[in-house]
């Protein structure tokens, strides 16, 4: 078996190293990424979008149809999970916890007073710098994404550290939904405001940077809810 | 300056990858792998690409790694020889 598995990654590396070594140096003024769409970007971006993260300028507006199925690909995501039965005993060691029972680490095992008043203390401090990576999304580095995954931080420490009833409250039963499916239908609906106002799907009016700037405002929130709430109901649900 | 951060951060990339596949204790191959993309992220940011630096550190070290640590508690530490 052995020869036969160096054969394979030989054959897999050799295509590799040599298209590694063919590629344009780092910073080459000739290189294909310097001279395609990216030029126009970098010249336009700026006055084109009012973004002054070209990041941000090409994720929303010029590729915003990417980004919309993108946040799709990860609200399927969820409704996969959600989609599969729950066994009771998935293989050795992953017997169901009783009912009951502390989420955290060995059953019995009280939580580290330390662990928990640092997660109290920290929560409001990294909700705070996720609102600002949302919406300061369009001149600095950061966004929607970035937010999320911190949102989703802060649901999993709770839920870990001061048990899941708590983390629960955060999200209200009614809202979850709506929540889960924030990013697709925030997408949806600024598709059909843009489509109002410029003729195309998706379209971002060039000439009017304030709607443009709402425009993005809302997708980054609803990004960053939806994938937060996304995110932490992937881990509950794996968790239990 | 800048080639020897490279270097460095290459080859600690290059000896993670490979302790991850070696691991036989997934337990440490998870944690390897996060430092992984720690690494990673700093090399993002040293190439100027703070925003995907920022999801890299956010979603590859930080949620992945809790994924992966509660898919081990719900199956097994060890990997099967």
């Amino acid at each position: 078996m052995r020869p036969w598995s160096l054969l394979l990654v030989l054959l897999v590396a050799l295509p590799l190293v040599v298209g590694v070594v063919n590629l344009p140096p780092h910073d080459a003024p000739d290189a294909p990424i310097h001279t395609g769409v990216g030029v126009r970007y970098l010249e336009r971006g700026v006055e084109e979008t009012g973004y002054k993260n070209l990041v941000t300028a090409v994720l929303l507006n010029y590729r915003g149809f990417d980004t919309f199925f993108e946040v799709v690909v990860i609200f399927t995501a969820l409704v996969s999970v959600l989609a599969l039965p729950r066994g009771s005993a998935a293989g050795p060691g992953g017997a169901q916890a009783p009912a009951g029972a502390e989420p955290n680490g060995a059953p019995g095992v009280p939580v580290s007073p330390v662990v928990s008043y640092v997660v109290r203390l920290m929560a409001p401090f990294m909700a705070m710098f996720a609102l600002a990576m949302v919406y300061r999304g369009h001149v600095t580095p950061g966004g929607g994404f970035q937010a999320a995954a911190v949102f989703a931080a802060i649901f999993i420490a709770i839920g870990l550290v001061l048990g899941r009833a708590r983390a629960a409250r955060l999200v209200p039963v009614d809202w979850r939904p709506w929540l889960q499916g924030a990013a697709p239908l925030a997408f949806a609906a600024v598709a059909w405001v843009g489509w109002r106002l410029t003729g195309a799907f998706l379209g971002f009016p060039t000439d009017d940077h304030a709607a443009q700037e709402a425009m993005g405002l809302v997708l980054e929130f609803a990004i960053a809810l939806g994938g937060g709430v996304i995110l932490a109901r992937l881990f509950l649900e794996m968790e239990t | 300056m800048s080639d020897v951060f490279d270097a460095v951060m290459l080859t600690l990339l290059i000896a993670t990858a490979v302790s991850v596949a070696r691991a036989r204790d997934l337990l440490a191959a998870v944690v390897i792998f996060s430092l992984y993309s720690l690494t990673m992220t700093l090399v993002w940011q040293h190439r100027g690409a703070p925003d995907v630096a920022m999801t890299e550190a956010a979603v590859g070290a930080g949620v992945t790694t809790v994924l992966f640590f509660i898919t081990i508690a719900r199956t097994t530490r060890r990997e099967k020889p």
